[in-house]
């Protein structure tokens, strides 16, 4: 199957659906008349364009077009899933997929209490993010001319060895056809350009890394001063050639944005997921209403943030995507959801299940998760009244462990803080902590919270996900 | 759960491809093909959650024009002349490379123990039982242990590979695994440990995977006051030691990076990197290997391959075309592909990665009791957090972890509730280690399969408890 790669040909302009309602709705009716409670059909076609420099010069570009179709069955309370490429054997499969989630739901054990739908509105309507400059109109050369100003700063130093640039570009069609009555075809695009500068200086070697990008099309990189992405690399390479190793012990963490948005995905995002609280994997079971952290902090998962990379406009249950409030001063007031766990916990599902593509299922997933801005005006009143502590910057990624509520980030550089002033140039710093403990630990925030750079979340499935916030600053951390 | 003609119709539709680049007079071109199935279980809070299967595949292009090259996927033959037109687009686009062509068949070769017919053969109710005995199996352990997440799958998969030059090859591989996290949560503490193991036949060490997840979770349970700071002796578990080794040692010993400068072991050569009992084998061709196959990503056929031999580093990772660019650019004298092509599917073209990977010793290995022993005091760390954080440029890493054992006098004191642990991996495996005498496989965070065992680093790691 080969589908139109051009924004003006393809599907997604209002006039092509991929799926033949003719042939799919009957086949979900026979999912019910099988004695399904629930069937869906999901398919997701990836248009995606991608292409690396390497030390400026043209490395690889792929492009590329992948359609999965996900079918969902609920039958006595238990899933049966079936994935394909081969979108035409689908109705032949409904049988057996209805066969498979009976299969599960005869292991259930009495006292177990089977999955049950939390009810959504049912509706049938298209809907297109449609980007000011589609990514399916970029040409190669543009690719390159950009990536290629990023490459020019960045190896603008003898101690610089090699400057690997990537982009990726994706349009991502949907179509959601279920027993119910959902019929929604939506899509959107992203957008995403990287740098790895590594610097050698003797048997010194270290690496620096930066991306930039979004939901939306070119328009997103055009606005970007790419050439200062290359510079901070570079500049921040050629430091960590003299950082020292990061010293270790309890001490006063100041963040900045990249790490406060990984910090307050791993340390509340994930065991705020509600999958992860009905399996007794979350430290956050039962603590709706709590107050878990301090009163400065308030954090949102928003899909709705045009531009941030982890923006949808209907998540893949086909639930419209709202603002979700998961702390307000300090107290949990929800978790996220889909379907499942909203009619699970007696909450409104609130457009959280997402898949990595057309040939998984939706699992509960964050967008674009921020904990939003206090009242510290800049990082110089943040850190005045701090004797010892560390500045840490830009994000080498992090990792959860939701049940025990232990989690893990690490930091590209870093700098001591000594009596209120940044000395000493750091690498190698990570922190660790208990998220019940250190979300207390939040005591300075500065006011200007927005989206840091694009980030993927990896849950069994990867799906692309905005994280940020201000300036934070954490009393007590175990820094490594 | 294979159609019996799986083979034969991805080389029918590898071929209707390769037909139409010769129709359009392609200097060189090569078409790979794959198509998996499989059936899976979700495994959730002490119950089977959810049921599946399916199947998924696709098809690769790669041209070559005068050593430029570019690449296209497609879901099937009936994009063929698109991709086509896509690949020579970008290859007309791309640098050339002085000498690169792709790969000349030099004859055949089959590696053992890639498919097991019991795999091909279950059913989706087969994999339900076997969850079935998973989640009885630890509740039988421990009327406290709970399967909190995790899941058991099968698969089979056929994949094919095609070029201008000769090479046409193809073969079925099938794999088997499960992965489980147990927990314990009593009188409001909650200890977890993840397990899990996979084969290319039929799995046979379940019951031990199983124990092994409810001993861990069991042995944290017993925490112990945080001690100090320390710079001192660790015994890594293999499963503990495997994400860190794999983050940082696989991209260490890729011969473009090493040519480049962005190895920690460029311009060592020849040297000594790591202590001079240590032999790092690259295995492509071990019978049954998670990462073996009779060829590599681009056809050229594998081999067994000593990187690091008694310390000495001796060899590294080349594929055709990135052995052509470094010597191209002058920045080796000679270099040639050692059959170590990796692809991430058919989706990309082929890059360097390693197969499977093993770490051995010519000195007397040990049993994990004698390590501990031998270690007298320090910490035993089974799993780590945050592994991918490892700087596999310079070897760097900062992680934490929830299962580390406190060792004083030769014994097991007590669980960490959780600890830093840093170091530098090169620096480590330089320095005075023993290693356990139970090899275990396990994935990768960069390319291949590690097959390591226990490792007690009695230098060049701090624990830095909470």
């Amino acid at each position: 199957m080969v589908i139109a790669t051009r924004a003006q040909e393809g599907p997604s302009q209002g006039r092509m659906h991929l799926l033949d309602r003719d042939k799919i709705q009957p086949a979900l009716d026979l999912a019910l008349a099988e004695g399904a409670q629930y069937a869906e059909l999901r398919l997701v076609c990836e248009t995606t364009n991608s292409a690396s420099l390497r030390d400026g010069k043209l490395h690889s570009a792929i492009p590329g077009q992948e359609v999965g179709a996900t079918l969902r069955i609920l039958a006595d309370g238990a899933w049966g899933v079936h994935s394909t490429t081969d979108i035409a054997s689908i109705p032949s499969q409904i049988e057996s997929t209805v066969r498979l989630a009976k299969a599960v739901a005869l292991r259930r054990n009495r006292a177990d209490v089977g999955v049950s739908l939390a009810e959504v509105p049912i509706i049938q309507d298209e809907l297109h993010w449609n980007a000011p400059k589609d990514v399916r109109e970029i040409d190669l050369e543009t690719r390159l001319e950009m990536m290629g100003q990023v490459h020019a700063e960045a190896d603008d130093d003898e101690r610089i060895i090699s400057v690997r640039c990537g982009w990726s570009d994706e349009h991502l069609h949907h179509e959601l056809l279920t027993s119910e009555g959902m019929d929604r075809t939506w899509s959107f695009q992203r957008i995403m350009t990287n740098t790895m500068v590594t610097a050698r200086d003797g048997d010194d070697v270290v690496s620096y890394r930066s991306r930039t990008g979004g939901e939306g099309g070119l328009e997103l990189i055009e606005a970007t001063d790419l050439g200062n992405m290359g510079r901070t690399c570079r500049e921040s390479a050629i430091r960590l050639l003299s950082a020292e190793r990061a010293p270790s012990g309890k001490m006063t963490l100041v963040a900045d944005r990249d790490l406060t948005g990984v910090y307050i995905h791993e340390a509340l995002g994930h065991p705020c997921e509600a999958d992860l609280v009905a399996a007794g994997d979350s430290c956050l079971e039962g603590k709706l209403g709590e107050k878990i952290g301090s009163d400065i902090v308030t954090v949102i998962d928003d899909p709705m943030i045009r531009g941030g990379y982890g923006a949808y406009p209907i998540d893949d249950e086909g639930v419209d995507t709202r603002t979700k409030s998961l702390i307000e001063n300090g107290v949990l007031t929800d978790y996220l959801n889909h379907r499942e766990t909203a009619h699970k916990f007696d909450l409104i599902p609130n457009g959280a299940a997402r898949a990595q593509d057309g040939l998984h299922h939706p699992l509960v997933r964050m967008s674009n998760t921020m904990i939003m801005g206090g009242n510290h005006r800049d990082l110089d009143e943040l850190i005045e009244d701090i004797d010892h502590g560390v500045f840490a910057c830009g994000s080498r990624g992090g990792q959860v462990d939701t049940g025990r509520g232990s989690f893990q980030f690490a930091a590209q550089e870093a700098w001591l803080i000594e009596n209120g002033e940044l000395t000493n140039p750091l690498k190698d710093v990570s922190v660790s902590g208990m998220t019940l403990q250190i979300l207390k630990q939040v005591d300075g925030l500065t006011r200007d919270a927005a989206l840091a750079a694009p980030g993927f979340c990896g849950k069994g499935q990867t799906v692309p996900v905005g994280d940020g916030g201000p300036l934070m600053r954490i009393k007590e951390a175990l820094v490594g | 759960m294979l159609p019996d003609d799986a083979l034969e119709r991805l080389m029918e539709s590898a071929r209707a491809v390769a037909k139409v680049c010769e129709s359009n007079s392609l200097q060189q071109w090569e078409v790979v093909g794959e198509q998996d199935y499989g059936h899976s279980i979700d495994l959730e809070a002490g119950k089977i959650s959810l049921a599946a299967g399916g199947g998924s595949g696709g098809l690769g292009l790669r041209v070559v024009e005068d050593g430029r090259y570019g690449y296209a996927h497609l879901a099937d033959a009936s994009g063929a002349q698109r991709a086509v037109q896509d690949a020579l687009s970008i290859a007309r686009k791309s640098p050339s490379i002085a000498g690169f062509e792709l790969p000349v068949d030099s004859g055949s070769a089959a590696t053992s123990g890639l498919i097991d017919r019991r795999i091909i053969d279950m059913s989706s109710d087969d994999i339900l039982e076997q969850a079935d005995e998973i989640l009885s199996s630890v509740t039988a352990l421990d009327s406290r242990a709970v399967v909190t997440g995790g899941g058991i799958g099968a698969g089979a998969g056929a994949e094919v590979i095609i070029n201008s030059n000769g090479i046409e090859d193809g073969g079925i591989h099938t794999s088997h695994g499960f992965g489980i996290q147990v927990g314990i949560d009593e009188d409001d503490h909650l200890t977890s440990a993840y397990e899990g193991s996979s084969s290319r036949s039929q799995l046979s060490d379940v019951e031990q995977v199983i124990e092994r997840a409810v001993y861990w979770a069991q042995i944290t349970r017993n925490t112990i006051d945080s001690g100090e700071v320390s710079d001192c002796p660790v015994l890594m578990t293999a499963q503990g030691f495997s994400p860190l080794f794999s983050m940082v040692v696989p991209t260490a010993l890729m011969g473009e990076r090493i040519a480049q400068g962005e190895s920690f072991w460029s311009k060592r050569m020849g040297e000594k990197v790591i202590a001079d009992h240590l032999t790092i084998i690259d295995d492509r061709i071990m019978e049954g290997g998670m990462s073996s196959s009779s060829r590599d990503g681009e056809g050229v056929l594998t081999k067994r391959q000593t990187l690091v031999d008694s310390g000495r580093l001796q060899s590294s990772l080349w594929s055709t075309r990135d052995a052509c660019r470094m010597v191209a650019e002058g920045k080796v004298e000679h270099a040639q592909t050692t059959g170590s092509a990796s692809r991430g599917g058919y989706q990309s073209p082929p890059g360097t990665g390693c197969g499977n990977l093993l770490l051995q010793s010519s000195q007397k290995s040990h049993s994990r009791d004698s390590l501990i022993e031998e270690m007298d005091e320090g910490y035993i760390v089974h799993s780590v957090m945050g592994a991918h954080t490892a700087n596999p440029t310079s070897g760097d890493f900062s992680v934490t972890t929830s299962m580390v054992l406190r060792v004083e006098e030769g014994e097991i004191i007590g669980s960490l509730k959780q600890a830093g642990l840093s170091g530098n991996i090169g620096k480590a495996l330089a320095g005075d280690l023993m290693l356990g005498d139970k090899i275990r496989s396990n994935g990768s965070y960069s390319s291949g399969s590690m097959y390591l065992p226990d490792v007690l680093l009695k230098q060049g790691l701090r624990i830095n408890p909470a």
